[in-house]
């Protein structure tokens, strides 16, 4: 059971040919881990599955890229980011609305909630998934930015719980954060896998050996490898990724 | 050598700071100035400054000019919406589709009324409406004030919209956001201090507009009108045409007007003060 | 990438004010121009070089009043220059804290006060101050300069109008050049002084930077300038004899249109020869602006990375 299937996918940015032939299976119910040097295309190939990748301008898209056995690539892209969740690089809660509200706007937006208690049901749900209820439960109703960095990710990764989507999109989403924030945002990704297929950009390899069932490698465009996550780890076919395992590059 | 260049630096410094004073001053002197004169005559009026017609030409007494308050709010109810409709779904249509030639056209379009002088759109309402209606109307003169305001309302409300970081708009489109919610609980709310300021300020300039109403809202001032289609009476109209009079008693009345105007003024700005650190013009 | 299908419905559902937005524009065209085709043909070009208003023989010539506009926003764009760029540095590099934001609010204050509120202090203040302070003395010391020839009477005149016009237009242009000082990259001011410069040499370098932003924010006022109406009426002294001395009383095209529609109406091609002016000032201050704009845009592209 695959939750993507990308073939043979090319994405020119005006001129500049950043994604080349690149060809990728991510399996349902796993934490699939892409990594790669800075500017090799990792933040590109998630926008590509959700179709944020429209916004850019200049952009041109060639390819097969099936997401939930759906053509990513000609269905409505506001009825295909309705099932995929994203977190961002950088923290971006919405800054006018309330922790509770962020959370709650997603599920409403998407009908996942009915009912003012159903809401609630999934705003807290949503919160706990992230690990975040503890630390906000008492104050639902205070804005984003009183938060630390680390919990306004956990939101956003709340925010991305409660549209219920069956993938998730998380961009190095422990950047800009500190160890233990991300200690805690790895080990809700790790519960999550039962629920949805998690794709994920990090630069960490101690990261990517703590959460990643499988591992593909960006290198320049290019997949140069990818596989089950033991297999790369011992026994990495080309340097690149020998080198990215041992955090060289 | 050294020396020659500090003295320069000090005389530069001087210059700057004299001219730059220079250039505040008329400002200070236009406030001080305007409330002193007007508020004394507003004092003498009292209540009825407000509430009674202005005075004739050989009267003793200031009156009032309530024509040209009632006629102020009436038409500013009318055209302060409408300019900031037209103006913010024309900074959407231009925002959220930058490339589009319509686009390029409406924005084209709008920035450019901004340097039609204003009399010229009152003549062209002249022409469109009250010719054909064959009356001044509070309406014409809406009228004339919404195109007057349109790029003003359309400037301040297209940079607001831009102003505001991509990342919160490739958050709602990830959670599966239409556009138009994307516009509606995103990027006006993040960026709905900016817009409310524009749109103060754009209140601030219909109130003051005058060259748009000199062929537009016919200066009825023998009481208050409350018809869209009948001749109205607007407060900087009126100071228009009385500070050219030669009546020392309205010249009173323009000063007690101006004065009126300026607080108005003053109310707005400061509220947009409070709103913005920084008000765009 | 081409819009899907909810966009094309959102784009859709905009176009109806796009429609009415280009209907304003279309409206406004025609309608001047529909109105100034009597008097184009009638008169032609004789309109533009003579200097006359007798509506009761038809007898019409708008060149004084064309010459007053161009006159008094030349001197307005003067007073600005003048005073606008220093007081855009003030405000960005020489005053601090309090003093700064007290300088900084009033210029945005100056910027949206109506200016009908300047037209009755200039009128009673300012055009009195200039003919004592300014006029007289200029008169007296260089009467044989054409331009300061005549002894001002009234006061009430092109160099007053001008002035005053040029004091409402200051803290448009000053706010236009503080925008553009202010968005010159740190980098290029950390050279200035990276190289040992003064503070007023580091402002000359960086002026001279943003040569293309202030004449670009001149040009934009010059615009503003023509179009101003009420200042214009109630200092310029409104005569139609055409005076090569700045002290005499004048017209612009704006105050003539201001004084003169109301009634034009009774006559046969008063109300066209009016259009005809009115369309002339558009004309060019729209053609200014647009200048500025490009300007502006293209040297903000270059200087801001
Ligand atoms: N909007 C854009 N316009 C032009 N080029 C772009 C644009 N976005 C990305 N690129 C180019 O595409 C390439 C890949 O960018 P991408 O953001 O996908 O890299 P990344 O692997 O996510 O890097 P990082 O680890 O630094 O986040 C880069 O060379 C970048 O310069
Ligand atoms: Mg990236």
């Amino acid at each position: 059971m695959l939750a993507v299937e990308i073939e043979h996918l090319n994405v020119y940015i005006r001129h500049a040919h950043i994604l080349k032939n690149v060809t990728l299976r991510i399996p349902k119910n796993t934490v699939f881990v892409i990594m790669g040097p800075s500017g090799s295309g990792k933040t590109t190939l998630l926008k590509v599955i959700n179709r944020l990748i429209d916004f850019t301008e200049g952009v041109r898209v060639e390819g097969v890229v099936r997401v939930l056995d759906i053509d990513a690539l000609k269905a409505d892209p506001y009825e295909l980011r309705k099932r995929i969740g994203m977190v961002f690089q950088t923290p971006n809660p919405f800054p006018h609305l309330t922790i509770y509200e962020n959370v709650a706007i997603a599920a409403k937006l998407n009908g996942v909630a009915r009912s003012k208690r159903e809401l609630d049901e999934i705003v807290r749900w949503a919160l706990e998934k992230a690990m975040l209820w503890d630390e906000v439960k008492h104050r639902l109703h205070a804005y984003p930015h009183q938060l630390s960095g680390g919990q306004r990710q956990r939101l956003c990764l709340a925010r991305a719980l409660a549209m219920k989507p069956e993938i998730l999109l998380l961009d190095e989403p422990t950047a800009n954060i500190d160890p233990i924030n991300a200690r805690k945002l790895e080990e809700a990704i790790v519960s999550l896998k039962d629920e949805v297929t998690v794709v994920m950009v990090t630069h960490s390899p101690h990261q990517a050996a703590r959460v990643a069932d499988y591992i593909a490698v960006l290198y320049d465009g290019r997949v140069v490898e990818q596989g089950p996550a033991q297999q790369l780890f011992l026994r990495p076919s080309t340097e690149i990724t020998q080198k990215l395992l041992r955090g060289e590059m | 050598m050294y020396s020659g260049r500090r003295l320069k630096e000090a005389l530069f410094t001087v210059t700057i700071i004299t001219l730059s004073v220079a250039a505040i001053a008329p400002v200070l002197h236009i406030v001080y100035t305007v409330l002193v004169n007007g508020v004394s005559v507003i004092v003498k009026a009292g209540l009825r400054f407000f509430t009674d017609l202005p005075p004739t030409p050989g009267s003793a007494e200031v009156g009032g000019i309530a024509p040209a308050i009632a006629g102020t709010i009436l038409i500013t109810a009318i055209a302060f919406p409408l300019s900031v409709v037209l103006g913010l779904f024309s900074a959407i249509l231009t925002t959220e589709f930058p490339k589009n030639p319509l686009s390029l056209l409406v924005d084209t379009i709008a920035r450019s009324l901004a340097s039609v002088p204003t009399i010229a759109i009152s003549m062209v309402i002249y022409t469109v409406i009250v010719v054909p209606m064959r009356s001044f109307s509070a309406l014409a003169s809406a009228l004339a004030l919404t195109i007057v305001a349109l790029p003003y309302t359309y400037t301040y409300f297209s940079a607001a919209l831009r102003s505001v970081p991509a990342m919160y708009r490739e958050a709602a489109f990830s959670l599966g956001m239409s556009r138009w919610d994307t516009v509606t609980r995103v990027l006006i709310p993040i960026s709905r201090r900016i817009i409310a300021a524009g749109a103060l300020t754009t209140l601030a300039r219909i109130m003051g507009e005058t060259a748009a109403l000199l062929f537009t809202a016919g200066r009825f001032r023998g009481g208050v009108a409350i018809s869209l289609t009948a001749p109205v009476d607007a407060i900087p109209l009126l100071i228009f045409d009385y500070i050219l009079s030669p009546y020392e008693i309205w010249h009173e009345v323009a000063w007690g007007a101006s004065a009126l105007l300026l607080l108005s003024y003053l109310a707005i700005f400061m509220s947009v003060k409070l709103m913005v650190k920084e008000v765009k013009l | 990438m081409r819009l899907s299908k909810k966009d094309k419905l959102f784009l859709l559902s905009l176009l109806p004010l796009a429609t009415s937005v280009l209907a304003l524009l279309i409206l406004i065209i025609f309608a001047i121009l529909l109105r100034s085709l009597q008097a184009i043909n009638k008169f032609g070009l004789e309109l533009l070089v003579s200097s006359v208003w007798s509506p009761e023989q038809e007898i019409y010539g708008v060149l004084a009043p064309l010459i007053g506009s161009l006159a008094t926003s030349v001197i307005a764009t003067l007073t600005a220059l003048i005073l606008s760029i220093p007081l855009a540095i003030a405000a960005s590099e020489y005053l601090k804290g309090f003093i700064k934001n007290v300088f900084s609010s009033l210029i945005e204050l100056a910027g949206g006060m109506p200016t009908i509120i300047y037209a009755v202090w200039a009128s009673e203040y300012l055009v009195p101050f200039l003919k004592t302070y300014v006029m007289e003395p200029l008169h007296r010391l260089l009467p044989f300069i054409p331009l300061f020839s005549c002894k001002p009477i009234t006061g009430f005149s092109i160099f007053a109008a001008g002035v005053a016009i040029g004091i409402s237009v200051v803290p448009y242009v000053t706010a236009l050049i503080l925008e553009s000082y202010n968005s010159i990259p740190a980098m290029y001011k950390e050279a200035c002084y990276g190289i040992g410069a003064y503070r007023h040499e580091a402002v000359s370098i960086l002026l001279s930077l943003s040569r293309p932003a202030i004449v670009a924010s001149l040009l934009l006022g010059f615009a503003r300038a023509l179009g101003e109406t009420t200042i214009a009426v109630t200092t310029v002294g409104s005569s139609m004899y055409l005076s090569s001395c700045l002290f005499a009383p004048g017209y612009t095209v704006a105050a003539l249109i201001a004084t003169q529609f109301a009634n034009a109406n009774l006559y046969m091609y008063a109300e066209s020869v009016l259009y005809t002016a009115a369309l002339i000032v558009t004309v060019i201050a729209t053609i200014l602006s647009f200048y500025g704009s490009v300007i502006m845009v293209r040297w903000r592209s270059r200087i801001v990375v």
